[in-house]
């Protein structure tokens, strides 16, 4: 399941600002193909800074960042897409006025993806079953874990090179997170190289190939996920001790 | 002192235009630039101050206008006699249409300008039909003999009214009520929260606002001598003292007036002119010229350039005297109760309790999304609690107003600084306790910001606005202007998130002095670090319960603390 | 109490008339809805549209005419959109600034066709037909059927295109929209565009079936925005169908008591709809 190659996603001294203060301030990393890659941090670290900013959604200040190879840190947000990178942002921002089928069809807005929707809208209903009887209803109906499904199903109806999650846990009871995780498993089986956000490390740490500690803006640890988990920075970050 | 002389000493020079014996245009011309000044001036203490544009000034000002004439032409009454009742009418109808828009969220902004838009048309035709029956009123009425001319008298009346407007205005402008309007202008829910009553003040405003334009509707009945409906209930009259608030500056008492001028001036002398058509696309194309030139109005732009020099920082550099600094006990002083907080569907709060003791800095922590936040807004009164209780110092406060529960002497800041950015920096935190449990006057209120000022290093930019201020100074900010009311509980969220390190021990140094300063500290952080070094005890949230309570070191080692922080591998 | 016919005759009016709010809401309901731009003049716009309509009226059939205005216009909404995004972000800028607009369309027409009323003469104007009791002139019907129309499709446009969905998404949430590919400067262009051009078939309706006069850009303000707000921001037949009701309610109100109280019908309703169903918005 890990392929070998050049890097699916490359960024070389990301930095990102709000106002003044930088929230990202010179992040190097690295995601190849088909790998699964963490990035856990505490809260404020500025990991939802990373994932928008990977995404298009909030600017860059200076860096590089490139799919494939092709640079992005020049085009317009709605131009991300297209170079195979979704997105599953925290707190789901579905559409919540749009039926469940509508959002999905919306994931397969670019051009490329648009082709295979009723074909990718059939997988999807074989990924999460739970959503084929959900499809005529309204987004802003379903239940949290639901949404979240949703959110995973629209991001793949990009057929996406590049899924980025941005804690999808959040806010989910435990028994739905363990099926969340199985699922971004099994959609990273199929070959969709993904970039993870989570704050429930160990979850995140167990399914993942790769990954790496942000802390007030910068990368302070990277590695196997084992032998992260053992060095004192998690622990310190998180428990204070 | 100087302002009531510059007032008294305008009323007196402008009194004396009538009996100079000029021809009786220019007590037409100035009665009509008076006029124009009452309107856009009693508009601007409502929509000006406190954001509520309304659309609907024609109806307040028609209310006035329908009352004298009516009262007048089939009863008989002396025209001074009917003015009371001109105000008293029209601020009845905002009175009643406050009292239920103000209690709708949703009623704000561009809504609230619909609403009154609207009022203006249901007036117009109620009017119409029952009042006037098509054809119009004429006005005939004795005009008190205090001018040679009718007209002059007229002008008189119109002068005091415009004085004594734009002397209320003034007024409101630099009082504790002005304060307040302006607060909800920039953020209505944190006005809110630091004490300041938004629905009663709105109301006052509304009221005064539209008394003020039934008086000059009163007085504008006689002056027109036949009103008609659809002259007196007309958009164009609502949209015109818009343009001229806006155009000479909402943000000052007088920049209505001196749009009213203006713009009167132009209309006069395009419409008296060849060109009246041009008159009218001109004062378009000043309207659209001056939302995108100059956004802040020809006052807000002039004090802008030449800015008044603000008032020196008082000599005393008194850092704020420890008031005392008890050890924590086992006191609570705030108790809550099995509260719960539900947000469609999502519970963010599910029968927690929690119990904070007088004196001790209380550590509130959790994953994200476990409810920190939504248990201080709750508190705060910023979100009511769904069921539960929350007793603070013997007094429950579930279902009171937020400016209550800061009365009683609670205090919070924002994770995200919410500032009033229209206020500069001295200005935000002179607002709190100008609200808090002990209102102080302004002067009074400046001298305490000051010192919190200096406190928090900020005194360096107290005249800067927000926006100037970088992520830690507006952080600090915050907690300035949370300290400001002397709170007995303060509440400090996430104060150092997005702080460099070096931030972030200037931080934590100035927490520790406020708790030296008496007040008890609930401090909801995600920087491990600083809480383990502050706070004597901890209660770990997760999913809205509270999980674990104690000493900070027992607890981070809990085996279900350290679950709910790093999640597990089989949940 | 009027007799039955009188009342028949009353609905009948009342739809037709509530036919020519809902076109003129359309295009309102659209650039509110969806591009937050409240664009009072866009009765401004509709009013130019009849009065080119009129004055081209001795050489082209009116409906010819809107093959000249409609693309004019879309144009026109462009520039719109571009100046208003531009210098004027904001609801209450956007009303200022298109309430100025308002102010020079209306001296401009008052430039080149005074301020008389006109009306236009065309072979339409006598055709009528007479169905049992009522009477239906042709101008009439033809407004009814446009509205239909132009409302109906743009609602299919809005419920069953990519277009409609990127453009509720996009109103929804712009940034994510965007993260799926939605090009929201483009749509909101197409957008802005749409609006005035449905204003400017909105102008041919109005110069078939009223007299034009510069002041009565304002007579239609206050109902239709009423017909829009009952209606649903950013839908496309909800101001047609608040139009109808508020169309018929003033004129069965007329028929009953006397003309002069039908506006109360309208505003009366979106007083109600704004401080008790508030959720809408």
């Amino acid at each position: 399941m890990h392929i070998s190659g050049p890097p699916v996603l490359e960024a070389r001294e990301l930095r990102v600002s709000y106002g003044a203060a930088p929230a990202i301030d010179g992040v190097n990393l690295v995601v190849n193909p088909g790998s699964l890659v963490v990035v856990v941090g505490p809260n404020g670290a500025g990991k939802t800074t990373l994932i928008n900013a990977i995404s298009g959604v909030h600017p860059l200040q200076s860096g590089k960042l490139s799919m494939d190879g092709t640079s992005l840190a020049t085009l317009a947000p709605h131009r991300y897409c297209d170079h195979g990178i979704a997105l599953v942002p925290e707190g789901r921002r579905l559409f919540t006025g749009l039926t469940v089928r509508e959002n999905l069809e919306l994931g397969a807005y670019r051009a490329a993806a648009r082709k295979g929707r009723a074909q990718s809208l059939r997988e999807m209903c074989t990924l999460f079953p739970a959503l084929e009887a959900k499809l005529d209803a309204p987004a802003g109906t379903l239940s949290g874990g639901q949404q979240q499904m949703v959110a995973i199903a629209r991001a793949l109806m990009a057929q996406p090179k590049l899924l980025l999650l941005d804690e999808p846990s959040l806010g989910l009871a435990p028994a739905i997170v363990l099926e969340l995780f199985r699922i971004i498993r099994e959609v990273n089986a199929r070959g969709v190289a993904v970039l993870l956000v989570e704050q429930n490390v160990v979850a995140a740490l167990e399914i993942a190939h790769r990954a790496y500690v942000l802390e007030e803006g910068r990368i302070v640890a990277e590695g196997e996920p084992r032998e992260l988990m053992s060095q004192p920075h998690i622990q310190k970050a998180y428990l204070g001790h | 002192m100087r302002a009531a002389a510059g007032f008294i000493g305008f009323a007196a020079a402008m009194a004396l235009v009538p009996f100079l014996g000029l021809p009786a245009f220019y007590e037409t011309f100035l009665y009509l630039l008076l006029h124009a000044v009452v309107l856009a001036t009693s508009w601007n203490i409502l929509s000006g101050y406190s954001g509520y544009f309304s659309f609907g000034h024609g109806a307040f000002f028609g209310t006035g206008v329908y009352t004298t004439a009516a009262l007048v032409a089939q009863y008989n009454w002396h025209f001074l006699a009917t003015l009371p009742l001109a105000a008293a009418g029209a601020a009845l109808l905002g009175l009643v249409l406050g009292a239920v828009a103000f209690r709708v969220r949703a009623a704000r902004g561009d809504l609230f300008a619909l609403l009154t838009l609207a009022i203006t048309f249901v007036l117009a035709t109620i009017m119409l039909n029952k009042v006037d029956g098509g054809p119009g009123i004429q006005v005939m009425t004795d005009i008190p003999k205090i001018a040679p001319t009718a007209a002059g008298a007229l002008y008189l009346l119109v002068l005091f009214m415009a004085v004594g407007t734009v002397w209320i205005a003034h007024a409101v402008f630099y009082s504790r009520f002005g304060t307040g309007l302006f607060a909800i202008h920039d953020d209505e829910d944190v006005a809110e929260v630091l004490g300041v009553p938004t629905y009663r003040f709105k109301l006052a405003a509304f009221c005064l606002s539209c008394a003020l334009a039934g008086l000059a509707g009163g007085i504008h009945a006689v002056f027109v001598s036949y009103v008609t409906v659809a002259e007196t209930f007309s958009i164009a009259l609502a949209v015109n003292v818009v343009l001229m608030a806006a155009l000479g500056g909402t943000r000052h008492w007088l920049g209505p007036a001196i749009g009213a001028v203006a713009i009167t001036s132009l209309l006069y002398a395009f419409t008296a002119g060849q060109a009246p058509v041009l008159g009218r696309a001109v004062v378009g194309a000043i309207l659209i010229a001056v939302i995108v030139l100059m956004p802040m109005g020809i006052l807000g732009m002039v004090l802008k350039r030449f800015p008044r020099r603000p008032a020196p920082r008082p000599r005393s550099r008194t850092q704020p005297e420890p008031v005392r600094a008890p050890s924590p006990g086992s006191e609570p002083i705030l108790v809550a109760r099995n509260v719960s907080k539900a947000f469609k569907g999502v519970q963010a709060l599910s029968e927690t309790s929690i119990e904070v003791r007088r004196g001790e800095i209380l550590g509130l922590v959790g994953p994200n999304g476990s409810g920190k936040s939504t248990f201080i807004n709750v508190v705060s009164g910023h979100y009511p609690a769904d069921s539960g209780s929350l007793v603070f110092e013997g007094e429950e406060l579930v279902g009171r107003p937020a400016h209550r529960i800061a009365r009683a002497g609670i205090a919070r800041t924002y994770q995200i600084p919410r500032p009033f950015n229209h206020l500069t920096v001295l200005q935000n935190v002179a607002l709190p306790p100008m609200f808090g449990q002990v209102v102080m006057p302004r002067a009074a209120a400046e001298g305490e910001a000051w010192r919190w000022l200096e406190f928090t290093h900020l005194a360096d930019k107290a005249h800067r606005y927000p926006a100037e201020l970088n992520l830690h100074q507006r952080k600090f900010l915050e907690l300035a202007r949370a300290l400001a009311s002397r709170p007995k509980l303060l509440f400090l969220d996430e104060v150092l998130s997005g702080l460099t390190p070096g931030e972030m021990d200037e931080a934590i140094r100035l927490v520790r002095a406020i708790r030296e300063q008496g007040a008890t500290i609930v401090f909801v952080e995600h920087v491990m670090r600083a809480v383990m070094e502050l706070t004597d005890r901890v209660v770990v949230l997760t999913y809205g319960k509270a999980i674990a309570a104690g000493a900070p070191r027992d607890v981070m080692r809990d085996p279900q603390v350290v679950d709910a922080y790093l999640g597990t591998a089989r949940a | 109490m009027p007799s039955v016919t009188l009342l028949g005759q009353s609905v009948l009016s009342g739809v037709f008339i509530g036919a020519l709010y809902g076109l003129l809401g359309l295009g309102l309901s659209l650039s509110w809805g969806m591009l937050r731009q409240v664009n009072l003049a866009h009765f401004a716009l509709a009013f130019l549209g009849g009065y080119l309509t009129f004055q081209l009226s001795g050489r082209v059939d009116p409906f010819v005419a809107l093959a000249l205005t409609v693309p004019l216009f879309f144009l026109l909404g462009i520039a719109l959109h571009w100046f208003l995004s531009r210098y004027a972000p904001g609801m209450l800028n956007t009303l200022l600034v298109t309430f100025g607009l308002t102010y020079i369309i209306e001296a401009g027409i008052q430039r080149v066709w005074t301020a008389d009323f006109m009306r236009m003469e065309s072979h339409y104007t006598d055709i009528r037909w007479k169905i049992g009791a009522f009477y239906i002139p042709f101008t009439e019907l033809v407004t009814l059927l446009l509205a239909m129309l132009l409302c109906g499709a743009m609602w299919a446009l809005i419920r069953f295109t990519d277009f409609g969905r990127a453009a509720r998404a996009m109103t929804e949430d712009a940034a994510m929209a965007a993260a799926f590919g939605v090009n929201e400067k483009r749509l909101g262009y197409v957008i802005s565009g749409l609006a005035a051009a449905f204003a400017a078939v909105a102008g041919v309706c109005l110069a078939l079936t009223h007299t034009l006069a510069p002041v009565q850009i304002y007579a239609w303000m206050g109902v239709v925005f009423a017909a829009v707000m009952i209606g649903g921001l950013g839908s496309a037949v909800g101001p047609l169908l608040a139009g109808f009701l508020i169309g018929i309610s003033e004129a069965v109100t007329m028929a009953v008591t006397a003309p002069t109280w039908a506006p109360l019908v309208s505003f009366s309703l979106l007083i109600a709809i704004i401080l008790f169903r508030p959720a809408r918005f």
